[in-house]
């Protein structure tokens, strides 16, 4: 009974961490340098997730893990501004590609993933609850 | 996480009144009070456990909210459950002490 609660929180935790993904990519939508500094339009990042048999019950349940955060293999947008301090020999400028509808939904998914797990943990809660009565 | 101090083939092993039970459990025998203890251990574990997470979170560690909620949830069936096989413990005693003899 217990091991289905640490699944659970395991899904928990790895939904948090594609919400972090998510928020990541909407704060760095018109993110033009990388963390050294250097011009190099932010990637969009996604949360692979595997499953993790450290959590593994008797009977074959595994609970979830984040194998990696991988990005986005999509071409930078090219803009044309001629004027901008980043622009190459063409005068493009190539910004981050970003798609905010897939972020949304993606954020909306995590979301209702992380609620049918605390779902599913309290329904654990309440048999545990439920078996103790059998003692009462 | 495991709660095998209380599964029913150890305490169907433990108990002496399980007859045609003996040639399986043989070796799985263990007496009860140690049986009890094991899981007493467990859940003061678990207490501790979870008196660390809360701590860790609450003074900015690496903690991660829903699991220090699981730490204090686990912690809280299985003191509950303790609770309950200490209440038929008692309740057994309290039944055996008003044997009239």
């Amino acid at each position: 009974m217990l091991s289905s609660l640490d699944i659970s929180t395991s899904a928990l935790v790895a939904q948090r961490t594609r919400l972090d993904a998510v928020a990541s990519n909407i704060a760095n939508m018109s993110t033009l340098r990388d963390e050294n500094g250097d011009p190099q339009p932010y990637e969009s990042r996604f949360v692979i997730f595997q499953t993790d048999d450290t959590l593994k019950t008797r009977n074959g349940a595994v609970g979830v893990k984040v194998a990696s955060v991988e990005t986005s293999k999509h071409k930078p947008n090219l803009r044309h501004e001629p004027n901008h301090p980043l622009a190459d020999e063409n005068g493009y400028v190539a910004y981050p590609h970003v798609n905010m509808t897939a972020e949304f939904v993606n954020a909306l998914t995590a979301t209702r993933a992380y609620e049918a797990n605390v779902g599913v943990i309290e329904t654990t809660k309440a048999m545990g609850a439920q078996t103790l009565r059998i003692l009462a | 996480m495991n709660v095998s101090g209380v599964n029913l083939q150890s305490l169907a092993a433990a108990s002496p009144a399980s007859p045609g039970q003996k040639a399986a459990g043989a070796e799985a025998q263990q007496p009860f009070k140690d049986l009890l203890l094991k899981s007493l251990n467990e859940v003061n574990d678990m207490q501790v456990n979870a008196d660390k997470a809360v701590n860790e979170l609450l003074t900015g560690g690496e903690a991660n909210m829903a699991e220090v909620f699981t730490a204090v949830q686990k912690a809280d069936i299985s003191f509950r459950m303790m609770m309950q096989i200490r209440n038929k413990l008692v309740q057994a005693y309290q039944e055996v002490k008003d044997i009239r003899i």
